[in-house]
């Protein structure tokens, strides 16, 4: 009996310890919240499912920081960057939110993810502190209220100047569309695209629905080899994607297909190897080694210099914007008070960031433009061409 | 006391002690099932989402009151226990946590592609209500009514299937059915704690209640000791706030996590208060104080 008391009595101890030494790491936080730093939260996962997401918007996150603390900061003051990692994990996502509102942020970039950046929208709100998601493409964001933004590409934006461009340019008059149904990114994708193709005189000839983790499409793709058309629009995920085309180029049909950022990954030719060769993939941010000019090529060159030597993704790039946006908002409204600059970020038009260029709508959603179209050419994504959108 | 104002008041405190009475509620519920009467249920998120699901639909289609919602919250997942529960619990241990594992499966992708719990994408604009008064009084009443319950004929007979059920069959217990109601109060209190859960977050996802929430449901009530409230409330508050203590060592701080669990199992296989019985520990140490040296004799 004895023993189990001094076991417990240790165990007890350990769990004491353990609470004081958090109580004393977060009770420095309140002094450093008086100096003369405006404060920037990060929000994301550094860990867990989506953790290339949240590792990369913030190292965009820390290079926008240096260049601005570089060129002497915001209103005299320098930025710093609050850490908020969340492990990918909604309910920890918001408790770091509220951790990092109580160390006096002013605004808080992320979440990369639409779910989570719905969440930490929902606590924002009422603290009135700004949440500008580098990431969430989702609906229902930004109506959660006015302190909440994105600076990424939407479908809706996206989708029609790439149906013009399939249109104009490459002269696609008849495509066969194909949805993952039960997956809402592709349903929701599917419903933008019909009214663009209908509008710039591209007749679907075909509809085929699959289903995510389908790996087996020879009945649909029979079904399209009846059809005469010029390519595919793919609204689903790139596993769906690479094995549908190696099932079309398996019964003789050559025809490329086009998709959103859902196609976007290495996996798409890593699985379609040269079935997807040719097939076409929009995204907000690509490296256009070639072309990129002013400050998206100061951006991928400081990034490469900083890493390795790898290009930066969209998730970097969006980052980096999110912050510049936000240090221009405060510059504008000459105040780091939420309340007061979420005005000014409001009325951001023809902001230029290496994105490209981001105006805030009435609703407050971004119109960004360009929209980068990539093609696969020897398993690897390619800047086929910058379109700017309307 | 100014330092428990300052904590209720500060609003990063308040949310993690929120989460944790929300969770608490989960897990007592789960110390019913897994640690009173020995069932392993490896489903628990599912019982929760139930719960929050339907709590929330009601809170945003119906505008009921919210302790109507978070009544029927329970009382439906209770339900789901129960009907899970008939065909499930004549298996026992490894086939009975396969049986439950796959039920989590299975309402995790119903969620998903249901249109009215906006699938995938998650059901938003659910009010907040919950609030940390509100969680710890349901904590203070779900500790009473467990240990009620656990002192009662019931709770002795659930304690019997736990040690043998052969055995307690030959007193004249119902095995089957006994526990099945000890599935059914375990999964209401799941339900109740996921409608609090809906009304904090004020956002629903069905990834929110996946495998890997259930297993830390089952954590909290395994690390903290199998069969006791208050290793239950131990092993809750320990796990659920240690990952937020841990957040200064940044990305050491899951290692950290993980490793801590190891340690309490090598040294502590019965969990933090496994085989510690709290109120002769108690005893034991007043009649020490008071008697000075009449030492108990079962060192």
């Amino acid at each position: 009996m004895r023993k189990r008391i001094y076991l417990f009595a240790l165990v007890a101890l350990l769990a004491v310890a353990l609470l004081a030494a958090g109580c004393g790491g977060s009770k420095d936080a309140p002094k450093a919240a008086g100096g003369d730093t405006i404060k920037i939260g990060f929000l994301g996962g550094k860990t867990g499912a989506h953790a290339h997401y949240g590792i990369e918007t913030l190292k965009g996150m820390q290079m926008a920081v240096d260049d601005i603390n570089k060129a002497g900061g915001v209103l005299g003051k320098k930025l710093e960057i609050v850490e908020g990692d969340h492990g990918s994990n909604s309910s920890e996502a918001a408790n770091v939110t509220q951790k990092m509102i109580t160390q006096k942020v002013v605004a808080i970039v992320g979440d990369p993810t639409t779910g989570i950046t719905k969440t930490a929208a929902q606590i924002c709100q009422p603290a009135k502190v700004v949440l500008l998601s580098a990431g969430a493409v989702g609906t229902g964001v930004v109506e959660i209220g006015d302190y909440i933004y994105r600076d990424t590409l939407l479908d809706a934006v996206a989708a029609p100047a790439v149906t013009k461009y399939l249109s104009e340019e490459l002269k696609w008059k008849k495509v066969a569309l194909v949805t993952t149904t039960g997956l809402s990114y592709s349903e929701s994708l599917t419903a933008i695209f019909k009214p663009a193709l209908a509008k710039y005189g591209v007749e679907i000839v075909a509809e085929q629905s699959i289903m995510e983790k389908d790996t087996n499409f020879s009945a649909q793709v029979t079904s399209l080899s009846q059809k005469s058309f010029d390519g595919v629009i793919f609204t689903g995920y790139y596993t769906e994607g690479a094995l549908f085309m190696k099932e079309m180029r398996k019964q003789g049909l050559n025809q490329v297909m086009a998709g959103g950022d859902g196609l976007l990954g290495q996996e798409l030719y890593q699985l379609g190897e040269k079935a997807v060769e040719g097939s076409m993939v929009y995204a907000g941010f690509a490296v256009d080694s070639k072309n990129a000019v002013g400050i998206t090529k100061e951006f991928i060159d400081k990034y490469q210099a900083k890493n390795n030597n790898s290009k930066p993704d969209m998730f970097a790039a969006q980052g980096y914007d999110a912050v510049m946006m936000l240090a221009e908002a405060m510059k504008k409204a000459n105040s780091a008070d939420p309340t007061v600059f979420k005005e000014a970020l409001a009325k951001t038009k023809d902001f230029k960031g290496v994105t490209g260029t981001i105006t805030f709508d009435a609703n407050r959603e971004p119109i960004k433009s360009p929209v980068y179209l990539q093609e696969v050419k020897n398993s690897e994504f390619v800047v086929k061409t910058v379109i700017p959108t309307a | 006391m100014e330092g428990v104002l300052s904590i209720l008041t500060n609003p990063y405190y308040n949310q993690v002690l929120t989460m944790m009475g929300i969770f608490l509620i989960a897990a007592l519920g789960l110390h019913l099932i897994t640690g009173v009467t020995g069932q392993f249920s490896f489903g628990h998120a599912a019982f929760l989402s139930i719960g929050a699901y339907s709590s929330a639909l009601m809170t945003i289609y119906l505008h009921t009151p919210f302790f109507l919602n978070m009544l029927v919250g329970g009382l439906l997942a209770a339900l789901f226990g129960i009907l899970l529960g008939i065909p499930s619990m004549r298996l026992t241990g490894d086939y009975l946590g396969i049986t439950t594992l796959g039920f989590g499966e299975i309402v995790r992708i119903v969620f998903i592609n249901t249109k009215i719990t906006g699938g995938a994408m998650g059901l938003g604009g659910i009010p907040k209500e919950t609030n940390i008064a509100i969680v710890y009084i349901l904590v203070v009443l779900t500790v009473f009514s467990l240990y009620r319950i656990q002192n009662s004929r019931f709770g002795r007979a659930l304690a019997a299937i736990r040690e043998d059920e052969i055995a307690a069959e030959t007193m004249g217990i119902n095995v089957y059915w006994y526990k099945i109601k000890a599935f059914a109060v375990g999964t209401f209190f799941a339900g109740v704690s996921g409608a609090l859960f809906a009304h904090m977050m004020q956002y629903l996802n069905p990834s929110d209640f996946g495998f890997s929430r259930s297993f830390d449901i089952l954590n909290f009530v395994v690390l903290g000791g199998l069969g006791s409230i208050p290793g239950t409330i131990l092993g809750t508050a320990v796990l659920s706030l240690a990952p937020e203590f841990l957040r200064f060592v940044k990305e050491y701080r899951m290692l950290i996590y993980g490793a801590l669990m190891i340690l309490m199992m090598i040294f502590r296989p019965y969990g933090l208060l496994g085989n510690v019985d709290l109120v002769r520990v108690f005893r034991s140490l007043r009649s020490r104080g008071a008697g000075k040296g009449t030492v108990s004799g079962d060192s």
